[in-house]
């Protein structure tokens, strides 16, 4: 009888201390997806109108807007991930070999990640602008003709956001990698070492396989970074300008909701933000389904 | 010997590379105080001078008084501190239950709990952009502190829940001899011995939500009430005329986020070494 009255007290304890947490994840965040996927078949404007249209704005989205370029935004703004993941494992390997000042390193290589993307942003703006340090620098060493006008042109200006969302991730790569690198027992490359390895030889035939988990998680979540995060960079370089020549997923569910005066479809944003639902899902599923299958490869 | 000397010559090595990665990381936040210093005519003679002509503080001046940065620095304190507030708050309280209170059906709430981590906030900020119109809560500050209560409190509950985990249920089990109830339990066993992820997860939302930009763009639409990210995102197009001033706007307000992180980084390092956050 105590014990059942001790019980009831515990489970009335936890359902209170889990009440504001249920409370706040239902209302903020299991009941917006649930809208925005009812009126993602809508013509909502979020006043007045929200009349079924069924498929209509995926299909208008895909056949008539401007899909595919951005779709090719983001193919080539994906580029960053395999630069980010190369020069964190070049930062990693490094300060793994402790030189001198390797935590004061450590601690400089990380900052990016501190300074908000605005900054970071508005810092590549200014330094890619036409009057600008790079190209006082091209003019100086006599590249004139490479000095233009980088945001001018969607290819140019698709390099520099990401040539500068690289310079952002890369303390966060090396730090992940870092952590992964000093999990291996340093016996696996003394006995590399005493077989004759030599360094390459004991970075890439010893170390990698050994922290392939850990680049696997930087490249998966560096991925869906890359498809989420975007929106200060894009919003302070170019606005996802000119046209649409650098905008994403992302940047257009702003651009269709809040972005323009002109042209707010909210039932068209909330299509687009669940097509980015989905993608976001598949690609956390499958870091899932890897770290599963390396865990059971792990424990056979 | 040959040994040795071949390895500081690679350190050597080493040691260089790392240097020249470094000035690179370094030399924007150098390039910026510089000429923050300067008047608009010495930057565009020449950039990566040091200011000769006298250090010009005006921008900084005109930062304070016109751009009213401090005031924007008070909106967004009052918002990264109550977000930081409210989430350990909560996140304690869920977090010990879900390490240490048994009861049926817990792995699947907690799994519940950490699968709308992955939803971007994209997905939700139009219904949720309507939702507190319809309440008369866009332009409140809590409104945003909400938005990011729900961004942030998966991931950091599942940070103290890992971290709580580990205390040993004898040291409960001795305060609750001593007459500790459940809350005393929680204040004198728990957060003292889950200090770590507890202090990591303080600084780290603080600078996530001292530097964001999307939530508080959206819901917070009055001058009056911008964060400072808003106001750098809305008001520096403004002045692309004069880069010295935008150098001052983008050094000042990076400076709260920076020492916090220069002051805890050694912290923030080892939390995330440990994979505990992304």
């Amino acid at each position: 009888m105590l014990v059942h009255t001790y019980k009831r007290s515990i489970t009335l304890v936890a359902i209170l201390s889990l009440l504001p947490l249920i409370l706040i994840l239902l209302v903020m965040r299991v009941y917006p997806i649930a809208i925005a996927i009812a009126r993602s078949f809508t013509n909502w404007d979020g006043i007045y109108q929200k009349d079924w249209v069924g498929l209509r704005n995926y299909i208008e989205f895909i056949r008539e807007g401007p899909f595919l370029m951005i779709l090719r935004n983001t193919l080539i703004l994906l580029l960053n991930v395999p630069l980010q993941v190369f020069f964190g494992l070049l930062v990693a390997l490094l300060l793994y070999e402790r030189v001198i000042g390797w935590k004061f390193f450590r601690a400089v290589i990380y900052t990016p990640q501190i300074i908000s993307a605005v900054i970071i942003g508005y810092l590549f703006r200014i330094f890619f602008g036409f009057r600008g340090p790079v190209n006082i620098i091209l003019k100086a060493i006599g590249l004139e003709s490479m000095a233009i006008e980088w945001f001018g042109n969607s290819y140019t200006a698709l390099a520099v956001i990401v040539i500068s969302i690289t310079w952002y991730g890369i303390g966060w790569q090396a730090i992940v990698m870092l952590g992964g690198m000093s999990s291996i027992d340093p016996s696996v490359l003394e006995a590399a070492i005493i077989d004759g390895a030599n360094y390459w030889q004991r970075a890439f035939r010893v170390m990698f396989p050994m922290i392939i988990r850990v680049i696997e998680f930087g490249v998966i979540a560096s991925g869906v970074w890359t498809l989420t995060q975007l929106f200060p960079f894009l919003h302070v370089m170019t606005r996802g300008g000119p046209g649409y020549e650098t905008t994403t997923l992302d940047y257009m569910i702003y651009l269709k909701s809040f972005g323009f005066s002109f042209g707010i479809n909210y039932g068209m944003a909330c299509a687009i933000a669940v097509i980015l639902l989905f993608i976001i899902l598949a690609l956390t599923s499958l870091e899932m389904l890897v770290s599963k299958r390396a865990e059971i490869g792990r424990r056979a | 010997m040959s040994t040795q000397k071949r390895l500081s010559k690679r350190n050597l090595m080493l040691f260089l590379i790392l240097t020249i990665l470094i000035v690179s990381f370094l030399y924007p936040l150098y390039f910026m105080l510089i000429n923050s210093l300067k008047t608009r005519t010495e930057y565009y003679v020449d950039p990566f001078r040091l200011p000769h002509e006298g250090l010009q503080f005006n921008n900084y001046i005109t930062m304070v008084s016109q751009f009213r940065i401090l005031s924007l620095f008070k909106n967004t304190f009052i918002i990264s501190a109550g977000t930081v507030l409210l989430l350990l708050i909560i996140g304690v309280l869920a977090s010990y239950v879900f390490a240490k209170v048994p009861f049926k059906g817990k792995a699947v709430v907690f799994l519940a709990v950490l699968m709308t981590m992955f939803v971007p906030s994209q997905v939700t900020i139009i219904p949720l952009y309507v939702g507190f119109s319809k309440v008369g809560m866009v332009n409140t500050y809590f409104s945003v502190i909400l938005a990011y209560l729900a961004l942030f409190l998966p991931e950091a509950i599942l940070l103290m829940t890992a971290n709580f985990r580990v205390i040993p249920d004898e040291l409960l089990e001795a305060a609750e001899i001593d007459g500790c109830n459940y809350l005393q339990k929680i204040w004198y066993v728990v957060i003292p011995m889950g200090r770590s992820a507890i202090f990591l997860a303080i600084i780290f939302y603080f600078i996530m939500s001292w530097n964001d930009l999307f939530t508080p763009m959206i819901l917070l639409t009055k001058m009056e009430k911008r964060t400072v990210m808003v106001a750098l995102a809305a008001l520096m197009g403004r002045y692309s005329g004069s880069p010295t001033f935008q150098f001052a706007g983008l050094l000042l307000s990076a400076v709260p986020a920076l020492v916090v992180y220069f002051i805890f980084q050694r912290k923030i390092i080892q939390g995330l070494s440990m994979g505990a956050i992304k």
